[in-house]
């Protein structure tokens, strides 16, 4: 699997520029804005469209075919795309967090835990949103798979609104926060889990 | 042991069937696949290689069941498609990385000397190649990694003549090795008669025949005659025919042939054009 990723590292230095730019555009504006979360949440959603890009790449050069001659599974084939998603969203997440610490900082509301509940609700969205992408484009492919892209794109829009009105309204009250941080990510994890699998069984199915 | 063994494989597409195929690839022996577009010849090697999931029957690769462990067997096995499927941005020698990381036997040196051979630069992304350029690329991968068997989709085509019969060296090189084999795919016949110890006919997804190459050459001639010798001509021993208003051409069993009439040696590519007419 690692020369998978080697190729997926190569091709995103190559072609995912353009995400790195808009992402620090993104992380400029959230420092700028006080209290939009769109800003924080969009530059995480951009991370965890990379491997759904990467894809789309692979289909055009027939590199989906080929990989197909090589000594990998089906279910390494489907990792890698999770293992880049995962490392793109971490790396993100981690700029997000240093600058979003910062500005606390400077800001002097600096609260752990709120800056804790912050990340991590970064997390879960930008997972959902490969979680519910990827399974489709593995059985339907890039093309038809981006019926999901903008279902899931409503969905995080959504997402950050009533994440921003939780944020707002929820940390003024610990216990609901409490109970409600562990579940979200346990369900986050879930969901990335069960798109994981649901992937290796569409594409084992799968023709190359 | 067999490189290759497909017995009965079938397989149906929207539009086409690929009939209950029998082959047998003996190690240290090249095989061509010979068809036209669309004859089922990438749709074989999909199967061979479980890119695609047969209806029936049963493929083995080097002594083993291809639906089991396929991912090790790949290990041993050199693949060139049709498409390549290189990705495109990546260099030859991003692309020698990659798989050095990917075969357990990759030969980093092998890959270099090939590339020099084969005048590839190692700083152009792939996308910038030639298709010539492409196809080179995927044969030196498909030959830096110990394969015991290649499986090529029309390796050949878009090739310009001298390179063509240099990539055609090279397999003859691969074969001196008896436990290495070849399965060649291509509707350029010229380029498989050079090359293959035995030939497979594909027409319309139906396997026509799978014979050694001499032994076919040997058991079939041609006759050149006119109509009204042809329509003399004892039917049982024509196997194929073709008739102009010039006259006509005959294939004939040689061990049948008529009294009175000059045999002359066939082409593999005049038999495959004769029976694919005939099976029209």
């Amino acid at each position: 699997m690692k020369g998978l990723l080697l190729k997926d590292w190569y091709m995103m230095k190559k072609y995912c520029r353009y995400y790195l730019f808009v992402s620090i555009g993104f992380i400029i504006l959230s420092m700028m804005s006080s209290g939009n979360m769109f800003f924080i949440f969009y530059p995480c959603l951009l991370s965890g469209m990379i491997p759904v890009n990467l894809l789309g790449y692979d289909e055009r050069s027939r590199f989906t075919e080929y990989v197909g001659t090589l000594p990998y599974t089906k279910t390494q084939i489907v990792s890698a795309k999770y293992l880049i998603g995962l490392f793109t969203q971490i790396a993100m997440l981690t700029v997000i967090c240093i600058v979003q610490g910062v500005k606390m900082g400077i800001e002097g509301n600096f609260i752990l835990k709120e800056f804790l509940v912050l990340m991590m609700l970064l997390l879960i969205m930008a997972s959902v949103a490969s979680s519910l992408t990827l399974p489709f484009v593995f059985k339907y492919g890039v093309e038809k798979g981006r019926g999901a892209y903008y279902v899931m794109i409503g969905v995080v829009c959504a997402g950050s609104i009533i994440a921003t009105t939780v944020f707002k309204e929820g940390l003024q009250n610990e216990i609901q926060l409490n109970a409600v941080l562990p579940i979200a990510c346990l369900v986050g994890i879930g969901i990335y889990v069960l798109s994981w699998y649901l992937s290796v069984v569409f594409y084992k199915k799968k023709e190359m | 042991m067999n490189a290759l063994e497909l017995k009965k494989v079938s397989k149906s597409f929207s539009g086409f069937y690929l009939d209950n195929i029998s082959l047998t690839l003996p190690s240290g022996c090249i095989m061509g696949l010979i068809g036209e577009n669309g004859a089922g010849k990438s749709t074989t090697i999909k199967l061979i290689l479980d890119m695609l999931h047969k209806d029936g029957g049963t493929i083995t690769i080097l002594g083993k069941d291809n639906e089991k462990d396929i991912s090790l067997t790949k290990e041993d096995v050199g693949v060139v498609m049709d498409d390549i499927g290189m990705p495109e941005c990546l260099t030859a020698k991003q692309i020698g990385k990659v798989m050095k990381h990917t075969f357990r036997n990759w030969n980093e040196d092998e890959y270099d000397r090939l590339l020099q051979k084969l005048s590839l630069p190692d700083n152009k992304p792939f996308k910038d190649f030639s298709r010539g350029m492409k196809m080179k690329l995927g044969i030196a991968v498909a030959l830096s990694h110990g394969a015991k068997l290649l499986l090529l989709d029309e390796p050949t085509s878009g090739l310009d003549p001298v390179v063509r019969d240099e990539v055609v060296d090279m397999f003859y090189d691969f074969t001196r090795d008896e436990n290495h084999s070849i399965l060649i795919s291509s509707h350029i016949v010229s380029d498989l008669e050079r090359l293959c110890d035995y030939v497979a006919f594909l027409h319309k997804g139906k396997l026509l025949l799978c014979e050694e190459k001499d032994e076919l050459l040997s058991e079939y001639g041609i006759i050149h005659c006119t109509v009204e010798q042809l329509s003399a001509l004892d039917k049982s021993s024509v196997k194929y025919k073709k008739e102009t208003p010039y006259g006509a051409e005959v294939i004939v069993s040689r061990k049948d042939a008529p009294d009175g009439f000059k045999l002359s040696p066939i082409s593999i590519e005049e038999l495959f054009v004769f029976m694919v007419k005939e099976a029209k």
